[in-house]
């Protein structure tokens, strides 16, 4: 009795504090406080400070700073119109033609950085405009952009993920690994769908494009080469065990230094803007987490976790049916909070349900992160909606409707996870790592 | 009568406005050097790895730059409005648009408030107990005797030179904890500085960046 009561009055005064837009990491002291203040005897501030200070001075929270700056380094050179000269000539002959572009830019970008809303603008900048000349569909140019950029949060390295990792206490890089190949996977059921549409819809192709011998081909995509040669040190130093996640991370930025110096669009302006960018997200979501610790420590004070992990124990339902309800559960609260805020909310009940359920904690990483990017393309609150509003004009209506069919195929995604689990399970299992 | 107007209220608010921009701004610089900081620790540790060496506590000295950065940070990265938040229905109307985003701000203030008074108290609490930290890390004596100064009177300065030795010591707990208290208390402050700004102005001094 006493734990329905207790999860009543969290789930009121969390609704109450979030709905009316208080910033969500102060929201979740607040809720987590108001939790301790009624239900245990302890000291409730003296034992905030001791749980957030030992996570805000974690180590394995500082890949997430570096990881951001690394993208905030690449985002500001001359990458996205590298990134759109190097693709192209290897996308044209693809049926669908230069439409892939915004898909595999997306999954270089991606492996950059690790925030959707910035893959989004860095690959929309040079394809929008390029693609709109050649002829392309609006409806086409926009949904597979919108679709793509959620790779963003997917393939390594991802500030979700990391999230995920600091909440549950497990390793970054088992989990950066496990992106890859799902990260794969949903890249190329995207562009499955852009060839599909290609046969599909004659009518709407654009002229081909002019013939370009194999020489050209190779001096333009030498533009991408730098970015490609990054992205296997920071990935491979963590697969082969040379490095943690966060000197993985370290080295990104000094490479992005590196090549934004060689390119000479590193200005003093640009070095600066980069910092502080990354100073400013990197406090965003150290905030949050630290409200997320303090509402774990409250949750667990309460007994409510254990009692809902044991409750769903109960019910005797097959992980299959669970994995079906917590997809359902996130793609609603996605409605309504970012990923980041909905993962951190959401972990010190889920987690103990999962681990309970025999469910692998590294694979439902996975699974969190697809179900999460949806909700960047789902209306009403849809991060990449209104960054693509921004840069398109369109109305974020006629946006959502374009980025229906990639929704689909995330729940196809969702479905493909899992029947095989092997594909966010195998690559970690078989990494060589260092402790730590 | 002399009303007292808004007006009147801006003409002694902006001057203190100004101000305290300056000091948000102060304190999101020294958040970028803690973040450099990060990333320095890491790559000497690298390279004492690759060429033999250990450097003894680095991943504590990472987290407390970890710590530094995202303290520091917090009052900085609201004025620019890179905090999160809900805004369905802060977004509805312009009654909403003032008066929910006063009462948000107000809770908000509330809540950053209880934050840093324990976040301070407790920084007093790892000095007074004299609390070590459970790593490898160390600092030399003299560093802390010039943290010390900072927070006790000239008279006593001499003293504490006096007891203050050559050696390393393992970290106390509170100078890395410092940035939390100072953090802490500059979100608090900046916030009921918004709320107030709110209030005089109706229109929020928060300007966010749009995603570039």
């Amino acid at each position: 009795m006493t734990e329905l009561y207790a999860t009543g009055i969290f789930l009121f005064v969390l609704f109450v504090t979030l709905s009316s837009s208080v910033w969500v990491g102060l929201a979740l002291v607040g809720v987590a406080f108001v939790g301790m203040e009624l239900f245990t005897a302890r000291p409730a501030g003296d034992a905030m400070i001791t749980t957030i200070w030992t996570g805000a001075s974690s180590w394995t929270l500082t890949a997430l700073p570096l990881f951001i700056w690394m993208g905030e380094i690449l985002y500001r050179t001359r990458l996205s119109e590298d990134m759109f000269r190097g693709l192209a000539p290897w996308m044209r002959w693809l049926p669908g033609g230069l439409l892939h572009t915004n898909i595999a830019g997306c999954t270089i970008f991606a492996a950059v950085s690790g925030s959707s809303a910035a893959t989004l603008t860095t690959v929309g900048k040079m394809s929008i405009p390029e693609l709109r000349q050649r002829g392309y569909p609006e409806y086409m140019i926009i949904g597979t952009l919108a679709g793509a950029a959620t790779l963003g949060l997917m393939i390594p390295p991802s500030l979700t993920l990391i999230v995920y990792g600091v909440s549950i206490n497990e390793s970054i890089t088992k989990l950066f690994l496990a992106g890859v190949l799902p990260g794969f996977v949903l890249a190329g059921l995207f562009m499955t769908y852009i060839i599909g549409w290609h046969f599909l819809r004659k009518e709407e192709r654009p002229p081909p494009e002019p013939a370009m011998p194999l020489s050209k081909m190779i001096k333009e995509s030498q533009f991408l080469a730098p970015v490609l040669i990054l992205v296997f040190i920071v990935i491979g130093s963590m697969y082969f065990g040379w490095a943690t996640a966060t000197e993985a991370a370290a080295v990104g930025v000094v490479g992005a230094l590196g090549l934004a110096a060689i390119q000479r669009s590193l200005s003093r302006q640009t070095f600066f803007a980069s910092l502080m960018g990354a100073t400013r997200t990197s406090a965003m979501i150290a905030l949050i987490l630290m409200g997320a610790s303090f509402l774990s420590l409250s949750m667990g004070f309460t007994g409510l976790p254990r009692a809902l992990a044991g409750w769903i124990d109960g019910l005797g339902l097959s992980p299959v049916v669970l994995i079906i309800a917590l997809t359902v559960f996130y793609v609603i609260l996605g409605m309504f909070l970012d990923g980041i805020s909905s993962v951190v909310l959401t972990m010190a009940i889920v987690e103990p349900m999962i681990r309970q359920a025999g469910i692998d904690v590294i694979w439902f990483g996975i699974f969190i992160v697809v179900v999460v990017e949806m909700a960047q393309v789902t209306p009403p609150i849809g991060f990449n909606l209104f960054v693509l509003q921004g840069m398109t004009k369109h109305e974020i209506s006629y946006i959502a409707r374009t980025a229906i069919p990639m929704v689909l195929l995330m729940i196809v995604m969702v479905g493909i996870l899992v029947v095989w689990p092997e594909l966010a399970t195998w690559l970690p299992e078989n990494v060589r790592q260092r402790p730590g | 009568m002399l009303r007292f107007t808004r007006h009147h209220a801006q003409v002694f608010l902006v001057p203190l406005w100004r101000v305290l921009d300056r000091i948000y701004l102060i304190s999101g610089v020294t958040a970028a050097v803690f973040m450099v900081l990060i990333l320095v620790i890491i790559v000497v540790q690298m390279i004492a790895r690759w060429a033999g060496f250990s450097f003894e506590g680095s991943t504590e000295f990472a987290g407390y730059a970890m710590a530094g950065t995202s303290f520091f940070a917090l009052a900085y990265a609201l004025g620019h409005g890179a905090h999160i938040r809900v805004s369905i229905l802060l977004n509805l109307n312009r009654f909403t648009k003032l008066w929910l985003d006063a009462f948000a701000t107000l809770i908000a203030a509330i809540t950053a408030t209880y934050f840093a008074r324990f976040a301070v108290k407790t920084n007093f609490m790892s000095e007074m107990l004299n609390d070590r930290t459970q790593g490898q890390d160390q600092v030399p004596e003299w560093f802390i005797a010039i943290l010390k100064m900072v927070g006790s009177a000239p008279s006593r300065w001499a003293d504490l030179w006096a007891s203050a030795g050559t050696e390393w010591v393992f970290t106390p707990v509170w100078v890395p904890q410092i940035p939390m208290s100072i953090g802490t208390v500059l979100l608090a402050v900046a916030l009921w500085d918004h709320l107030i700004r709110l209030l005089v102005t109706e229109e929020t001094a928060i300007k966010s960046e749009v995603v570039e």
